[in-house]
């Protein structure tokens, strides 16, 4: 066996790689939705000095570019806070917030497709704010926003790509190190490329399932 | 002249027009009348080649607009003015009105717009000739319309229910340059709702019911109690325009 | 401030990452205008290859379609250099997404708007130059300013391919003073605010393009 050529071991260990990116977008995914849901209810509730605070955070996570809020996790904050920061904690972190940023975009503009007449008749009818959260706003505000954020989760799993670059063994490093190994670039990348291409299209293809069935319930069915 | 023979068309299994027969000869002003949905709009839409015939045949000076070779021709000879004015948006007054001519007549840009500005002044609208559509009223856009197919110097004029999306007022300037044009022998295919003023200017009226032509008379003959005011579906739906 | 002595080397940086950026947009427009033909064309093939060309360029990675280019086109004996790879890959994603918004606005064109120019006998091609284009591209200025931010945001991943532009200068700049947090920090601030400024361009572009659906003064 020559030591360039292609071994069924690289399956596994695509197979592996594919597994770091679907985890990390998973975990990643999850807080950040956690997070920026948690950011749109205090701006819900017009918490003061936070609501400012927060949308200031979100928009200069959305406006600069991840590699960069890589960086300043992974180089940066050991740095500044004489700490220790492995990349996968790095990269959790970073996406996490990066996604966050995005979701609580999303999350804003759907409660704002809300009619404010809709949230102050439920006022009139003496609703709790945390009541008019959870029975008025929250499941409209869901199916508005499942479109665009099946747009999102396809972009948030491309990005998980980049945490390769702080040396997190993700599918695009296993293929930059089959890339160097094989010196195949042409198969590597388009092998890759496809593993993403497909995992993109199953996020899109459970969006869209979902956003039926979101819509199948809040459509009229009549009396 | 304009020649239709046996015109069919549908709409899946809707039947819009149903075996026209129409000559319009050069000179004539034709006014076709009728209610909604008779199919005097698709008609016009036949000639100037924007719906497929599905039977028959229509000829503008013996070019068949069927015929992908003879509609550019067709299309040369006639010009169209439409009932939602349809100009070109992102472009000025004069613009609208000099694209064509320079695109598909290659007349030189200066020629082309000396020619637009005096159009546009002939309808009264010599100080706008450099506002977009977005900045003009309805009629003052119509009559860029119009200005725009006379550009093209055709010899047939297609009026697709010009004034339909107009209030009175706006109706009466469109209307106005009309009865110029028609004052000049400038033929033309009026598909309108205007009755009275069809009256004025046409030289000939067909009237076309549930996709059939029903008449085709001279003005007088077809506003004579024995002549097209006999005809029952005619005389409703004259009384029933006038009323409104 | 620490930074100051590093700020023309920065400088030449964000003077790359500019050159790149206006580059890769004049890339994209013009890929993304033929590809949004492509797309609306009447021609099942033409419409159907160019959706697969979107759909592959907006589902697959940037970082991958890079070395894809970097390391793929010597393989097959193209030596360009990493700017050009770069700026190349960066107009074939921006074009695919460019692509979709041009698309959707030629979609939105009045189809009344399109039947007076095919009954005036303006030509298919004329049509589209004349008409479709400054409309789609007039009615899309906004989403087309999104693609293009993301553009700029996106540049910074050509330092991975050894290219020295804004976030490429700012590594080296980060390890040569030991000071990566306050030079990402800056970094990040300067992508920002140089976003929020292409978004204000923006915003003054697409009132003047449609400054004639303002009120008339005169």
């Amino acid at each position: 066996m020559r030591y360039t050529s292609f071994t069924s071991y690289d399956l596994i260990l695509l197979a592996q790689g594919l597994g770091v990116s679907v985890a990390l977008f998973l975990v990643t995914t999850l807080i950040g939705f956690l997070i920026g849901t948690i950011w749109a209810v205090m701006r819900f509730y017009r918490v003061p000095l936070l609501t400012p605070l927060i949308t200031f955070l979100a928009e200069l996570l959305k406006n600069s570019p991840v590699l960069v809020q890589l960086f300043l996790v992974f180089f940066g904050l050991p740095a500044l806070l004489k700490i220790n920061v492995t990349p996968v904690e790095a990269a959790v972190i970073t996406l996490s917030g990066n996604t966050a940023a995005f979701i609580y975009v999303i999350a804003v503009a759907a409660i704002e497709s809300i009619g404010r007449d809709q949230i102050e008749s439920a006022r009139v009818f003496g609703l709790s704010r945390w009541q008019i959260l959870r029975h008025v706003v929250a499941p409209q505000a869901m199916a508005f926003a499942i479109g665009p954020l099946t747009g999102l989760l396809v972009n948030q799993l491309q990005v998980t790509s980049l945490i390769s670059v702080i040396g997190v063994v993700d599918l695009t490093k296993i293929g930059n190190i089959l890339n160097l190994r094989t010196l195949k670039p042409f198969i590597v990348w388009t092998v890759v490329g496809g593993l993403y291409y497909i995992a993109a299209k199953l996020i899109a293809l459970g969006g869209a399932r979902l956003e039926r069935r979101l819509r199948a319930h809040t459509a009229w069915k009549g009396l | 002249m304009i020649r239709a023979r046996g015109v069919q068309k549908s709409f899946g299994s809707a039947v819009v027009l149903d075996g026209i027969d129409l000559d319009v000869n050069v000179g004539e002003v034709v006014s076709i009348l009728g209610s909604s949905g008779s199919g005097k709009s698709t008609l016009i839409r036949c000639m100037n080649g924007l719906e497929r015939l599905d039977g028959g045949l229509i000829t503008i000076d013996d070019f068949d607009v069927s015929n992908p070779k003879d509609l550019a021709e067709a299309r040369k000879r006639s010009a169209t003015v439409f009932q939602l004015f349809n100009l070109y948006p992102h472009m000025t007054a004069v613009e609208n009105v000099t694209l064509a001519p320079i695109q598909v007549l290659r007349i030189p840009r200066a020629q082309a717009e000396s020619e637009a500005r005096a159009l546009l002044d002939s309808v009264g609208l010599g100080a706008r000739a450099d506002a977009y559509p977005a900045q003009l009223s309805g009629g003052q856009r119509q009559r860029v319309g119009i200005c725009r197919a006379l550009a093209m110097k055709p010899r047939y004029l297609l009026l697709d229910e010009i004034t339909s999306a107009l209030d009175p007022e706006m109706t009466a300037e469109v209307l106005n340059i009309l009865a110029q044009l028609a004052r000049t022998g400038t033929t033309m295919v009026f598909v309108t709702h205007e009755i009275e003023f069809a009256r004025t200017i046409s030289s000939r009226i067909v009237f076309l019911d549930k996709g059939r032509l029903v008449v085709d008379l001279p003005t007088d003959r077809f506003f004579a109690g024995d002549g097209g005011m006999a005809n029952a579906r005619i005389a409703q739906f004259l009384s029933k325009m006038r009323k409104e | 401030m620490i930074l100051a002595p590093h700020v023309p080397f920065l400088l030449k940086g964000a003077l790359l990452t500019a050159e790149a950026c206006a580059l890769a947009l004049f890339g994209s427009l013009v890929i993304g205008l033929l590809v949004a033909a492509l797309r609306t064309s009447s021609s099942p093939l033409l419409s159907r290859a160019a959706f697969i060309y979107v759909d592959l360029f907006r589902n697959i990675p940037f970082i991958v379609q890079l070395f894809f280019f970097f390391y793929g086109l010597p393989e097959i004996g193209i030596y360009i250099d990493a700017f050009t790879t770069g700026v190349l890959a960066l107009s074939i994603a921006g074009g695919a997404f460019s692509s979709d918004v041009i698309r959707s606005g030629i979609l939105a064109i009045d189809t009344g708007i399109l039947e007076a120019a095919e009954v005036s006998g303006l030509s298919k091609p004329t049509i589209f130059r004349k008409i479709v284009m400054p409309i789609a591209l007039r009615t899309s200025i906004r989403p087309l300013g999104s693609v293009f931010i993301n553009l700029v945001l996106t540049s910074s991943i050509l330092s991975t391919i050894t290219l020295n532009e804004l976030t490429g200068s700012a590594k080296i700049v980060a390890s040569d003073t030991f000071r990566p947090f306050e030079v990402y920090a800056v970094l990040l601030i300067v992508y920002a605010s140089l976003t929020y400024l292409i978004s204000l361009a923006i915003g003054a572009l697409h009132r003047r393009l449609n400054r004639d659906r303002m009120p008339d003064v005169a």
